[in-house]
């Protein structure tokens, strides 16, 4: 081992010390064997993909990124091996080192959009990340090590003296766009900028984390007062053109990531679960503009969001209709999964 | 972009060091314990050795891989250099797995590699009799590897190791499995065109770079190619010819080389060509398409020396074979570097055995040289249309058909055709020419009208200008002459003196000073020639470019009195006097019958009365635009000088229909040009806007489409707003949840 390798060695060290690694340690993860298996037997095949099935089985870099955070999550290392091969050889393909968001099995080349999707690559660089520290793999650590400063190279951008993610490297930027810089606010993965900073340490992350969160503190839309999927950043915070000015299926993820990431900004989250709250538990999305409801979502994966809220905000335990993981869809099952882990590493009163 | 590659680079050193190199690092540790002796090499960057392929720069692994250097070891590079000090303990798995499969092709190749590999190593008797592998989940793994289920193979390797804390994966399947996974990273990154990574992934697994993996190293030296690195394209095409000895991939790697690669590094290439065992060159059987190939390469570079022997074999060609394609490639080569006769002579024979565009071209390029323009404009006129190039060398002949001195007397068929060309193609340079032409042949009326077209396509042209002023006082229009003389004041002396001597010199001087502007357009050597090339010849009194048409006059307007009842009988408008062709035209236009209409009014263009030829012209061009010739609307508004208002008001409707028409083809950039003229002369009318948003949103200028049809969509425009969806739904990329 050379000199430069023991003194590299060295600072990621120092680097790593304030965070603890977000999976406990020794057998058994905070994803129960069981549930990961159920959720693999239904949305990841035997070479390493995980099936979109709500999109009609294609698959893209962020669903590989939630499957290795799940498989890190539920600590198996032969699943995550599974999942980053696949991940690594069909995605991580792009000349700056980032992955390309979407690959159909019908068709060859099975890559049929070469832009990056960023909240896949935080994602994947994520996983890698923790696993890298958990398993003490080095290679999986040196692969995060090359996509996290891509992804501030070349998707992370100063805008009007705010730091803001582009969803992806073309076609989001002021200049590709009348309205741009557009911005997607359920990018902002926020749990995971801190371990991003342990292998690509940059201020910008933190910076990251603190527009994000003035961002999404600013972004009180129509009469819910609610974040839009897709956001055009050029002057004050609004709508995008282009997308439906809706709160839908991006940003009702961004609770879950808020509370995964320890948020304590309860007046930001009594916002948006009172936006989103309906009947039953009913996950509400919503027209930004009339504030009119557009669906009532009953999936447990979409609900467990409105609960873990009522948990955290009002200390309601989780319903038993939540507690339960069983299989829909690829993105309400992951997001459950995902709500689960958290319950049980930071909220086990709420189970 | 250079400081931010610094960057990456300085972090993405730093992660080598941090994981020891990744996969491979990890690997080749595992590897040499089992190997029982240290891989070499073992220095910060993490090298493996790179006997083999030299791909690797030993300074930065991650920069660029330079094809250094090349040594005639074919064998991966951790196994050639693998030490042999202590016995090694040679892992027969494989063996013994494809053995169980009775893979005789592959276990052969494991022999040899095995062999290769450890030279005491002494085979078995009957490798099919080999023992199964006694590890079932090892020879499970060795199964999910040979039927390429990589992921699989690295999933069980990781179970079984959490389940047996002491168990290694054998190097060999390592090893094996990070090849293959390379393999197939590299191939996926170059079917999706990414070059560098194609390069990082060659770089970093240099035992991917061997005789068995051609189509790797194919796609390695495409890589380079693709990034403007010839060079270390070369040394990987290099490497299989100088190393490789399979004759048809050689024969492939040729074949691909020369398509890409420019004539010297491709005739570096050539020269390892190997003696195939009937005697003659292994490449033999492809020198056909070689000498084509660089025949081909001197056509478009007139500075290439070609080797004459592929002139030779091409020439051969075309006695045995007879392509015309053949015979094509030596008249543009010959061509190219001023061989007039001999590129004419295979151009006739290109032209006789198989007429096209590129034979009537290039014939009639070798014609005009030797001034037969008569014959050049002949022979091409039925390819007139078939390029721009051809084109513009139609042009040329035209130009220079009717500037010969003494004029030469044209059949009324090829004149007709020659000006219907000049019409269509707006070609200022025979406009002129016309315009001289009819002067000798004494018609002013007809040489004023060609001056003042080719005026319009070119407002620049000096002698078309004086020529049109030559012809004005010819017919004694004074007021005429005047308005050029003050247009041109200042730009050209022989207009601003005309007339000084003109009723003993007037037409004595027109031929004097005509050669001036007469002189034979030059020819320029190849198919790039431009009509630029031919109005060359112009006389050097033009100084500066006005944008102000200089004949266009603004004179105050008129109407003329119409009459909707007295045209409804047929009858001959070339028996009415000007101004009852006139009236006819108006009455047969209120009556919607533009046809007629537009004869009418070229009758009333005879007028003696300017005022009556910018009627007549006003009105044919509303005739031919009301019947949807938008080009012949065009021709007929240079008739005559227009006022301010008419003019603009023809203009935009001649644009308008250009721009339509231009879109409905789906040329969207020139439907721009159109509506970006016409926006300089009237105001926009919103259907048009909303046909510029189209065709942005065609161009996916998605930014323009949408605030064009934002700000149209505001009046409460329906089309307007159908396009702002459908840039939304254009624009809209990402999977709905």
């Amino acid at each position: 081992m050379s000199l430069r390798t023991v003194l590299i060695l060295a600072l990621a060290l120092v680097a790593a010390l304030p965070q603890a690694p977000a999976i406990a340690q020794g057998r058994g993860g905070t994803v129960s064997a069981e549930d990961w298996q159920t959720y693999k037997a239904k949305f990841v095949d035997a070479g390493g993909r995980i099936i979109d099935d709500g999109n009609g089985g294609i698959s893209h870099s962020e669903g590989q990124g939630y499957g290795l955070l799940l498989a890190v999550l539920a600590d198996n290392a032969a699943d995550f091996e599974l999942i980053w091969s696949f991940t690594r050889r069909e995605l991580l393909l792009r000349d700056d080192g980032l992955a390309a968001w979407k690959w159909s099995p019908a068709e060859k080349p099975h890559v049929i959009d070469v832009n990056n999707a960023t909240d896949g690559d935080i994602l994947i660089a994520y996983a890698l990340t923790l696993a890298g520290e958990h398993w003490r793999r080095q290679d999986y650590l040196a692969a995060a090590a090359k996509i996290a400063p891509a992804i501030l190279d070349r998707a992370v951008i100063d805008y009007g003296g705010r730091t803001l993610l582009l969803p992806g490297v073309a076609g989001f930027s002021a200049a590709d766009r009348d309205d741009g810089p557009v911005i997607n606010p359920s990018y902002w993965i926020f749990e995971a900028f801190p371990v991003l900073n342990r292998v690509a340490p940059s201020p910008k992350w933190e910076s990251l984390r603190d527009d994000g969160e003035s961002m999404l503190d600013a972004l009180q839309l129509g009469p819910r007062k609610m974040p839009a999927d897709w956001v055009s950043a050029r002057t004050r915070l609004k709508a995008a053109q282009g997308f439906p000015a809706e709160f839908g299926y991006n940003a009702l993820r961004i609770p879950l990531y808020l509370v995964r990431a320890g948020s304590d900004d309860a007046e930001l989250l009594s916002r948006l679960r009172l936006g989103m709250l309906g009947s039953n538990g009913d996950l509400l999305i919503s027209d930004v503009a009339t504030g009119t409801v557009r669906a009532a979502l009953t999936d447990p994966g979409y609900q467990f969001v409105n609960h873990i809220l009522a948990c955290v905000l009002e200390r309601v335990p989780l319903p038993d209709s939540v507690k339960v993981f069983s299989p829909t869809q690829y993105y309400p099952s992951t997001l459950h999964l995902l709500g689960l882990s958290y319950a049980k590493e930071k909220r086990p009163e709420c189970l | 972009m250079k400081s931010s590659t610094v960057v990456i680079a300085g972090i993405m050193f730093t992660a080598a060091g941090i994981a020891g190199f990744a996969d491979d690092g990890l690997l080749r540790k595992n590897w040499s314990g089992v190997a029982g002796a240290p891989t070499s090499g073992d220095q910060a960057s993490g090298l493996p050795d790179e006997a083999s392929f030299g791909v690797v720069d030993k300074a930065s692994r991650r920069a660029a891989p330079e094809f250094r250097q090349v040594a005639q070891n074919t064998q991966p590079a951790a196994e050639a250099t693998r030490p042999q000090a202590t016995a090694p303990v040679v892992d027969e798995s494989a063996l013994r797995y494809f053995a169980s499969k009775g893979d005789t092709a592959r276990l052969q190749a494991e022999i040899s590699r095995l062999r290769a590999l450890y030279p005491d190593w002494t085979p078995p008797e009957d490798p099919l009799a080999v023992p199964r592998n006694k590890d079932v989940q090892l020879e499970t793994m060795w199964q999910l590897y040979s039927e390429g289920r990589y992921a699989e193979v690295r999933k069980a390797i990781a179970e079984r190791q959490a389940g047996e804390a002491a168990w290694k994966p054998p190097a060999d399947l390592l090893e094996r499995l990070n090849v293959a996974e390379s393999r197939a990273r590299l191939v996926n990154a170059s079917d999706l065109k990414q070059y560098e990574t194609v390069i990082e992934v060659a770089a970093s697994t240099p035992s991917l770079l061997t005789c068995s993996e051609v189509d790797v190293l194919w796609r390695v030296a495409d890589a380079f190619a693709q990034t403007k690195r010839p060079d270390r394209a070369r040394d990987a095409y290099l490497y299989v010819l100088k190393n490789c000895e399979n004759a048809p991939e050689r024969l492939a790697t040729v074949q691909k080389a020369v398509s890409g690669l420019p004539y010297d590094i491709a005739q570096e290439l050539l020269a390892f060509e190997r003696t195939a065992p009937g005697g003659g060159g292994e490449f033999e059987s492809i020198g056909d398409d070689l000498a084509r190939r660089f025949v081909a390469e001197g056509d478009a570079d007139g500075k290439l020396a070609v080797d004459p022997k592929y002139i030779l074999r091409l020439e051969r060609l075309v006695e045995t074979e007879g392509l015309a394609s053949d015979a094509l490639l030596l008249g543009w080569y010959q061509l190219r570097r001023d061989n007039m006769s001999a590129a004419e002579q295979w151009f006739r024979r290109a032209h006789d055995k198989e007429d096209s565009a590129s034979a009537a071209q290039g014939l009639a390029l070798t014609l005009i040289a030797r001034k037969a323009h008569e014959d050049a404009e002949k022979v091409l006129y039925p390819w007139r249309d078939a390029s721009e190039d051809a084109k513009a060398t139609y042009f040329a002949a035209t130009a220079n058909l009717l500037a010969i001195e003494p004029p030469v007397t044209l059949r009324e068929e090829v004149l007709s055709r020659i000006a219907q060309e000049t019409t269509k193609g707006r070609d200022p340079a025979t406009a002129q020419q016309f315009g001289w032409y009819a002067r000798a042949m004494e018609q002013p009326g007809t040489a004023a009208q060609w001056f003042a077209t080719a005026l319009r396509w070119k407002p620049d042209d000096e002698p078309s200008a004086y020529g049109l002023a030559l012809s004005r006082n010819q017919l004694g229009d004074a007021a005429g002459v005047a308005e050029i003389q003050r247009l041109w004041a200042g730009r050209s002396e022989r207009i601003a003196r005309l007339g000084e001597t003109e009723e003993e010199r007037r037409d004595a001087i027109a031929r004097q000073q005509q050669p001036l502007a007469r002189e034979q357009a030059p020819i320029s050597g190849g198919r790039q020639k431009t009509p630029a090339a031919v109005t060359e010849a112009a006389p050097r009194t033009v100084t500066r470019y006005e944008v102000e048409q200089p004949v266009a006059v603004a004179r105050q307007t008129q109407t003329t009195g119409r009459n909707a009842t007295g045209c409804r009988t047929t009858v001959n408008p070339a028996r009415l006097s000007p101004q009852a062709a006139l009236t006819r035209g108006w009455c047969l236009m209120d009556l919607n019958r533009p046809l007629e209409a537009a004869e009418a009014f070229a009758v009333a263009l005879q007028a003696p009365a300017s005022q009556m030829r910018e009627d007549a012209a006003y009105g044919q061009s509303l005739a031919y635009l009301r019947a949807g010739l938008t080009n012949r609307a065009a021709v007929a508004a240079t008739q005559s000088t227009q006022s301010r208002r008419r003019a603009e008001e023809l203009q935009s409707a001649i644009l308008s229909d250009r721009a339509i028409a231009a879109f409905d083809a789906k040329r969207y950039r020139e439907a721009l040009i159109f509506l970006d003229q016409l926006g300089q002369i009237s105001t926009q009318r919103s259907d048009l806007m909303v046909l510029r948003g189209y065709a942005y949103l065609n161009l996916k200028r998605y930014a323009e489409a949408r605030r064009i049809f934002e700000a149209v969509a505001a009046t409460g425009n329906r089309d307007a707003q159908r396009g702002l969806a459908d840039v939304g739904r254009a624009q809209e990329i990402w999977p709905n949840k």
